[in-house]
């Protein structure tokens, strides 16, 4: 009896100390994700892991041009596109992927009932006729030049649709990835189709925890949201590999244009020259960001490349104050709301500071995720700090910067009403060609740049650990996950 | 030794609270290449993940403590004395009624009553001693109830009721003086947990807001660098774990000193 004993305290204590052995791959997340339905998928993780498990008809190319995924175009009038599939593909049930699963899937997301919240980036849908098995018509109410880049949705098979399947829990895609289990919501396992790989989704939301798991081999791979602290900690303890891609999430200093103090240009030019965004990358970023001066890079189509930006200058900022109205014993004071990640506490401190020292109080109100973005959604801020995640197509300057885009219409959070920026935005939309499209976002983005509803801060690089052992990951842009589909372990 | 050790740490945090705010220190000043760096003359902890000098963070997040707990204890020991008293003393309904929502409220988690308020009350140093405040009365309420109940049938007592004095005055003259004993201990352990509780609403970011300093919003920013910078987690864990340790110390002596049958 005393051995048996012996035995099961020496096998619980194996058990804790073992590592476990896998097989497959292991990635980690910071969060993980909420739907593996593209027709509601906004959140980042969400959006990744259904580019993994669904194929769409249109991709971006590096440029942020559209360029054909599983479908080529045709542009027969201004409202009048025709797409060809370019490939046959099959659903992870074996059955054929067609264009009547195509129009299924939009007139799924364009049905109000279904509440989809990508309904209204296409809206301009008026019909779609389907031609044959491999061709598609999409007629539109207006002219749209961006029209085969908001094609992005994971295509669903029509008889599930029809049938109301859970794709939400038990997805049926086409992509590379098939789902294989999701049984809690911190782990999710995808099966690779071409070699029947598996991979393991976990959620390991404290990076510290994430990094102790690569340390111990008990994740394999992992992409962002680490300081870069930690970062050189990793790569000088461990035999990791990293590599950094510029990104293009974009991050900024929004202000409410109706408020009496940040409402003033003066002030919002204050701020601007107050800001040492440089020291901030250097030292805070571990120089894993790059300065920018729109929400569209400068090498995007639509980008603009003349925009000089505001250079740290504490003389300019004390002027712009002065004639604003402020002086050092009538010192501005603003509230400014960030939410309650650490990284952005920490960031926002670092504001806070720079603006004293130019002479601008500024109050730091932190609070969780949920009540910080209700209160932005709702204009009860005086500035707030955000980011824009994965944005390939300029209609976000309508949605964001449009008279007409206040919400809830849209995300004109500021409140921002110039007739002058509604122009450009009014003018691009109705461009004949895409060349005059980008040359009124250009002069809408110098325009912004020079009355700033936003400040625009910086775009946060990508960044990947892996492995000795694992190869053949290629970072994206926009930090999707595409490159696991090529990812292989050494022998 | 121990007894001196724990007053000398009172006293010493006490000093730092009342004094830091004339000492020469810079605890909001971000030095942006100083971030992480070890210690060096001038700052004897290091620094922290925005380049501040951390034993300037501790001195300014003894204040907040300190602050914190006297306030807090203040009003606790004060609203919980008057309603206890009041309710033991005039009995009925009145004390049914009281005593259920003292019921309640024990019943109720008080760290988790305190965030709740200090989340709808929004973030900041004055809502954390509001929500600490509501929470905290009870114990009190509870203890001078308990002690009046017994008291109050005194001979003492009850000669004063028969010479016609008031209420009120019974209360404040005869009865109020007689429970003050085990209300000042029960004032040292309320130290102790408010403190703690400080801590923790810090830490979840409901506290003091940046750049004030907390060491529980010190504790919070050290956990993301434990592995390259424990001493921003071990500096103010350490002294939170020693000030509460000493706190608690000293509560037990008073308590020994004050019981007469102990001594």
């Amino acid at each position: 009896m005393k051995s048996v004993w012996v035995f099961l305290v020496l096998a619980l204590l194996l058990g804790c100390t073992q590592k476990t052995e896998h097989s497959g791959f292991r990635f980690g997340l910071a969060s993980a994700p909420i739907t593996l339905d593209p027709r509601f998928a906004t959140d980042a993780t969400s959006t990744r892991m259904n580019r993994l498990l669904y194929q769409r008809l249109v991709e971006f190319d590096v440029d942020m041009q559209p360029i054909p995924g599983i479908a080529t175009w045709q542009r027969l009038t201004d409202q009048h596109y025709r797409f060809f599939l370019n490939r046959n593909a099959l659903f992870h049930n074996q059955q054929t992927l067609t264009m009547a699963d195509v129009k299924a899937t939009y007139e799924s997301v364009l049905d109000p009932k279904i509440g989809s919240p990508h309904r209204a980036s296409l809206s301009m849908i008026t019909s779609m006729t389907i031609m044959d098995e491999k061709t598609l018509d999409f007629h539109l109410h207006h002219k749209d030049l961006m029209f085969p880049g908001r094609l992005l949705l994971g295509i669903l098979p029509k008889e599930q649709l029809l049938n109301e399947h859970v794709f939400n829990r038990q997805p049926i895609g086409s992509g590379s990835f098939q789902f294989k289990a999701w049984p809690e919501s911190g782990k999710l396992l995808l099966e690779r189709r071409r070699d029947g790989a598996l991979f393991e989704f976990l959620k390991v939301k404290d990076p510290t925890v994430r990094v102790l798991k690569m340390m111990r081999r008990e994740l394999d791979m992992i992409q962002n949201d680490l300081q870069p602290e930690l970062v050189a900690y990793l790569l000088e303890k461990e035999k990791l590999q990293v590599s950094t891609i510029g990104g293009t999430r974009f991050s900024y200093l929004g202000f409410n244009i109706e408020d009496p103090v940040v409402g003033q240009e003066k002030v919002r030019k204050a701020i601007a020259y107050a800001l040492d965004r440089e020291t901030i990358i250097k030292y805070v970023f571990g120089g894993a960001a790059t300065l920018a001066n729109a929400i569209l890079k400068p090498d995007h189509w639509a980008g603009a490349s003349n925009i000089p930006g505001y250079i740290y200058d504490p003389a300019a900022a004390r002027r712009f104050l002065q004639d604003a109205g402020y002086s050092s014993t009538n010192r501005p004071s603003v509230e400014y709301k960030t939410s309650s990640d650490p990284f952005r506490i920490r960031l926002a401190t670092i504001v806070q500071q720079q603006l004293a020292e130019v002479g601008i109080d500024v109050i730091l109100k932190t609070y969780d995720w949920g009540t910080f973005y209700g209160d932005i959604k709702a204009g009860r801020f005086q500035m707030f700090s955000l980011s824009w995640v994965g944005i390939k197509n300029p209609d976000i300057f309508r949605y964001a910067f449009h008279s007409a885009s206040i919400p809830p219409a849209g995300a004109n959070r500021g409140r921002f009403d110039d007739q002058q920026a509604d122009q450009f935005i009014d003018l691009a939309d109705q461009a004949s060609t895409q060349k005059e499209q980008a040359e009124y976002y250009a002069r809408l983005q110098y325009y912004l740049w020079q009355h700033l509803p936003y400040i625009p801060l910086w775009y946060e690089d990508n960044v990947f650990i892996s492995q000795p052992d694992i190869k053949g990951y290629t970072l994206a842009q926009d930090g999707n996950y595409d490159g696991l589909e090529q990812v292989y372990r050494l022998n | 030794m121990l007894k001196f050790f724990s007053i000398g740490i009172i006293v010493l945090w006490a000093l730092l609270a009342l004094t830091g705010s004339l000492l020469p220190l810079h605890p909001n000043e971000i030095e942006l290449n100083k971030i992480l760096a070890p210690p060096e003359p001038g700052a004897w902890l290091g620094y922290d993940d925005l380049g501040r000098p951390v034993l300037d963070r501790l001195i300014m997040g003894a204040q907040t403590s300190f602050l914190v707990a006297l306030w807090v204890v203040s009003l606790s020991l004060v609203v919980g004395t008057m309603v206890g008293t009041f309710s033991a003393y005039t009995g009925g309904w009145v004390d049914h009624f009281i005593v259920r929502i003292i019921d309640i409220l024990l019943a109720f988690p008080g760290i988790l009553l305190a965030i709740a308020l200090a989340g709808i009350l929004g973030p900041g140093i004055d809502n954390v001693i509001i929500a600490l405040s509501v929470v905290g009365w009870v114990g009190f309420a509870r203890l001078s109830r308990a002690q009046v109940l017994s008291l109050k049938h005194r001979e003492h007592v009850q000669a004063a009721v028969a010479l016609g004095v008031g209420r009120f005055k019974i209360i404040r003259v005869h009865l109020i003086p007689l429970i003050t004993a085990p209300l000042i201990v029960e004032s040292t352990f309320a130290v102790a947990g408010v403190i703690i509780s400080e801590a923790g609403l810090s830490y979840l970011g409901l506290g003091v807001q940046p750049p004030e300093a907390s060491w529980g919003s010190m504790i919070r920013d050290g956990t993301r660098y434990m592995l390259v910078a424990p001493h921003m987690v071990i500096a103010p864990g350490l002294v939170l774990m020693m000030i509460v340790l000493s706190v608690n110390l000293m509560g037990d002596r008073a308590r020994d000193w004050l019981d007469v049958r102990s001594r």
